[in-house]
């Protein structure tokens, strides 16, 4: 009599305990399509150079002033991305890929690239990657390849931006 | 009420009470709030399948696209020394050191993560901007007014944050700064 009247509260506990989890697992995945969609609207497979952040940025939260963004969404259905960031005329400059949960897949920096280009492969399991790539393997078809550049002081932005545009993203 | 009534009803109030309790977990937590240095909560494990679920969610929310350790700390404060809430009218003294970093910037967001529209258009203090004989003992202005020397402007907004982006910090992220390490907060007034 008893566990029939505690059995619903039970069964609403353990509801509860699932969902709450079971949401917050999907919750970076549906974040990252939903930035996906707006970082997007720039094209799939190829950088988009975003201006310098300001109040009006609102692709990402939290943002930083002092980088200049350079984002490519990606979608490997029809293969492998290959990505080449040349050097910049900055201090600090990186290539970071993030898979479709925000986890990195890779980041190499400029300190570690010790002043030669940043070439990666972003591919699925079976995709062949070229030569002179760093192969990084991503479990889903869809993420984000991004750069960051230091731009210690805006007046240098405009010298910045020229070399950035010299990045390439592309299905290989 | 009959059985299938009482089970429909616990399901529905779990599913409530549990992706609200999600919700609520996600846009009430921090940017990098598994571990308190004095004001500043932060992570070691930002973009790394390791981190907890918790984690994971929201720094998606809070922090998209954030750098793992060993590449940048991020620091941020939503509260003075003292544990009182910043407030973009009030006026804030910020002072520290050499940061364990390459290189560090200091931002102010407003509740939501975005930039703080002002007059002057600036949202950070970069650590490049101070002198190098300030770089050992530095001081930072957090106001709505234009202060003398380095001013962060709040815009007068309700509430803020401030993240501290410290870059290939020398311990590759492994490690947690001391207190002393990372830069004090101090509310000198508000208007």
């Amino acid at each position: 009599m008893i566990w029939r009247r505690l059995a619903p509260f039970v069964v609403g506990i353990l509801v509860a305990v699932v969902a709450y989890d079971l949401a917050l697992m999907a919750t970076p995945r549906l974040l990252m399509a939903a930035a996906f969609d707006r970082i997007s609207a720039g094209g799939v497979n190829r950088f988009t150079f975003t201006p310098l952040a300001t109040d009006t940025s609102r692709a990402i939260v939290r943002p930083s002033p002092d980088l200049a963004y350079s984002s490519c969404p990606f979608d490997l259905a029809g293969g492998p991305l290959l990505v080449e960031v040349p050097p910049v005329p900055a201090s600090y400059w990186s290539l970071s890929v993030f898979d479709a949960e925000t986890n990195v897949a890779f980041v190499r920096n400029n300190v570690e690239a010790a002043g030669a280009p940043i070439r990666a492969a972003v591919a699925l399991d079976g995709q062949a990657v070229p030569t002179g790539y760093a192969r990084v393997r991503v479990e889903d078809p869809r993420g984000v390849a991004l750069v960051r550049i230091l731009v210690e002081d805006r007046a240098a932005f405009p010298a910045i931006d020229a070399a950035r545009r010299q990045a390439r993203c592309r299905a290989g | 009420m009959k059985p299938w009534l009482r089970y429909t009803l616990a399901v529905a109030l779990g599913l409530v009470a549990g992706l609200g309790g999600a919700a609520y977990t996600v846009r009430s937590g921090a940017l990098g709030s598994g571990q308190s240095i004095g004001p500043w909560r932060t992570g070691a494990d930002f973009g790394t399948a390791e981190a907890s679920a918790r984690t994971r969610a929201v720094v998606a929310m809070a922090g998209l696209l954030a750098l793992p350790a060993r590449e940048a700390r991020y620091y941020t404060a939503v509260t003075d020394d003292a544990g009182a809430a910043l407030d973009g009218r009030c006026r804030y003294r910020v002072t520290g050191g050499n940061l364990p970093a390459r290189w560090w910037s200091l931002t102010l967001y407003d509740a939501a993560g975005y930039l703080v529209p002002n007059d002057a258009d600036r949202f950070s203090v970069p650590g490049a901007a101070l002198a190098p004989g300030e770089r050992s003992s530095w001081t930072i202005r957090v106001a709505p007014d234009r202060q003398t020397g380095h001013w962060l402007p709040t815009g007068g907004i309700d509430a803020f944050a401030l993240t501290l982006r410290a870059y290939l910090p020398p311990d590759g992220g492994k490690g947690t700064p001391p207190r002393a390490a990372l830069p004090s907060i101090v509310k000198e007034g508000c208007a």
